[in-house]
């Protein structure tokens, strides 16, 4: 693991152009899980009047693997997601076998992540996508479509590596329980920490998340806004921004929401979901119906001039004799 | 993969209802083959809401969390998305990322924070300058395809033009002839019928419709006659501008197919007999 730069030293070394510190009272003693805010009783309540009684620092990481015998299409797809994210880590592929539960819980215990994005490839045709919580959290499994990756020459933005995303949510996520935990993995994965050491410090691009027919459909657009301060838009400049798609672009079909992390109690089934192989049968199936079908008709067709046959024809011996 | 996503999003809108609820489902769908497999996970969908909000309570971050941590925005969708007519669906993302980006621009303002990239702020990009270089030439190679294909357009309709206002030349032009020649011959009818009353009024009157009169011919070459084969080019006078070096370099541009004639200067012309005694000697070997 690298080394742990003294925590006072953080705040200042910010790359580029340092933001002013809101917030910023002592930090509290470092805990194993510093991820939630510690217990108030256990820290010296600061004397200043802070926003929060003890201050929330976003300790996230994201491990990101894949299975064995991915494809070119999202093994892109998945760097692309590591460049995105700078509070990510990628580890090996992972061996099928081992694809399920205890082994992929014990490397997020290893490397000390606290979430984990899982890309699985199944016959080199079909994604899943694992988003998980690390120590007992839940897991939601998705079908991953519509792949496009960052390196199509028709997405034309850019941004700085590691800059924080602005994170834009429809509104359809708050409706239900299960589109609500979705967001909020979303967000807690997606989103950079604020004081994270690869972190850029300017906000260039943005992500929409936005439900449609069911699934969930990722953007990632280039913000371009005129202006000639760091900190403040030029006059009218907010209506003449534009936004250029940067990419990757995916859309998630939810399957499976389970209680543990990689396993446990199922919580929510899809009720739409087909899986890809059932589609694919069902295309098989259709087309071998094709032949019978013209089969059945030609019998049908037989049995219809059989049983209501044709009154002679008066012409039909006319032109027989030339 | 995109094939996979229509695929899906047909068999679902054959079954769709709105999101709001998901437990009670009908899949009546007209596609019987596919209807076993939807039908029966859509009754015994699990969803069980109180251990998701549970889990939900604990992973969350605390409400008062400062919003610099999150950057969340939310939009509202408006009214339903249709998830096959591609330009609507990536119009409604547009906006909502639009959207969002303005009601965060004007928070981050508001919160006195510097969030806009300066331009003389060189850091690494999430694309290589390498893949930016062959985006730039593949849009330029586009307008300029784009642009040929409207000069070619043009060019045609100019073209098409070009060639109408030349007939309309031609049919002028032959139209004066004749009226030239009309008129000379109606002068002369006249002046025959009138006698020589008239005097000696040899120069014939033209103007009778008042012309401009006789217009200079526009033709390239005036001193040529219709019978000299030469074009012109057999007597010519005091060399032009550097003749000789373009001569050199472009040929002769006289003489005109008049390397091979039999007139009377060819037939008295012995200039290419000059071994005759040689001819005499193969002929009578030969």
């Amino acid at each position: 693991m690298a080394k742990k730069r003294k925590r006072t030293d953080v705040p200042a070394e910010a790359a580029g152009a340092e933001k002013p510190d809101d917030s910023a009272p002592e930090r509290p003693p470092r805990t194993l899980f510093g991820f939630k805010e510690p217990a108030p009783d256990a820290e010296a309540a600061p004397a200043e009047a802070g926003s929060a009684v003890a201050p929330f620092r976003n300790k996230e990481k994201v491990l990101i693997t894949c299975s064995r015998r991915i494809t070119y299409r999202y093994r892109h797809l998945m760097q692309d997601i590591l460049s995105l994210l700078p509070h990510a880590k990628k580890d090996s592929k992972v061996e099928s076998k081992q694809s399920k539960g205890s082994a992929l819980n014990e490397l997020l215990e290893l490397r000390s992540c606290s979430s984990c994005l899982f890309f699985e490839c199944r016959k080199q045709k079909d994604l899943y996508l694992w988003m998980v919580k690390s120590p007992g959290g839940p897991s939601i499994k998705f079908l991953v479509n519509a792949v496009h990756t960052m390196e199509e020459l028709k997405l034309t933005g850019n941004h700085l590596k590691g800059s924080r995303p602005l994170i834009t949510f429809s509104t359809n996520f708050d409706e239900q329980p299960h589109w609500k935990l979705v967001k909020e993995m979303i967000t807690q994965i997606f989103a950079t920490p604020k004081d994270h050491r690869k972190a850029k410090p300017f906000h260039d691009h943005v992500f929409a998340f936005s439900i449609v027919d069911g699934h969930v459909w990722f953007r990632n657009y280039q913000i371009s806004v005129p202006h000639n301060e760091i900190d403040k838009v030029d006059k009218g400049g907010l209506d003449k921004m534009t936004l250029i798609e940067v990419g990757p672009r995916f859309c998630l079909n939810p399957i499976k929401i389970f209680g543990g992390s990689f396993g446990g109690p199922t919580w929510y089934e899809n009720p739409y979901y087909i899986s890809p192989n059932q589609i694919r049968a069902l295309e098989k199936r259709q087309k071998a119906g094709k032949y019978a079908k013209k089969v059945k008709a030609k019998v049908r067709r037989k049995m219809h001039e059989m049983e209501n046959t044709l009154e002679p024809d008066e012409f039909a011996e006319l032109w027989k004799g030339e | 993969m995109v094939g996979l996503a229509r695929e899906e999003a047909l068999a679902h809108d054959e079954v769709i209802m709105d999101d709001a609820d998901s437990d009670v489902e009908v899949s009546d769908s007209e596609d019987d083959s596919g209807e076993e497999a939807q039908a029966t996970p859509s009754e015994n969908a699990i969803y069980n809401k109180e251990a998701i909000l549970e889990k939900l309570e604990d992973i969350a971050w605390p409400k008062n969390v400062d919003w610099m941590h999150k950057l969340t925005i939310e939009h509202d969708q408006g009214g339903k998305v249709d998830v096959n007519d591609d330009l609507a669906r990536e119009l409604a993302f547009y906006t909502q990322a639009l959207d969002g980006t303005r009601q965060a621009f004007e928070k981050l303002q508001s919160m006195k924070v510097r969030f806009l990239r300066p331009t003389d702020y060189y850091a690494e990009m999430v694309k290589t300058d390498a893949h930016m270089h062959k985006i730039k030439g593949r849009l330029l190679s586009e307008k300029r395809r784009i642009e040929e294909a409207e000069e070619r357009k043009k060019a045609r309709e100019a073209k098409k033009i070009a060639k109408e206002v030349q007939a309309e030349k031609n049919k002028q032009r032959a139209k004066d002839k004749k009226e030239q020649i009309e008129s000379v011959k109606k002068w002369r009818k006249q002046r025959q019928q009138g006698g020589f009353a008239k005097g000696n009024d040899d120069v014939p009157d033209l103007n009778f419709e008042g012309e401009e009169g006789f217009k200079q011919s526009k033709k390239k070459r005036p001193g040529v006659s219709p019978g000299d084969r030469s074009g012109g080019l057999a007597k010519r006078g005091k060399e032009g501008k550097n003749r000789r070096s373009r001569d050199a370099k472009f040929g002769h541009g006289g003489r005109k197919g008049l390397k091979k004639q039999n007139t009377a200067e060819t037939t008295n012309d012995f200039r290419s007999y000059k071994g005759g005694e040689s001819q005499t000697k193969k002929r009578k070997r030969s």
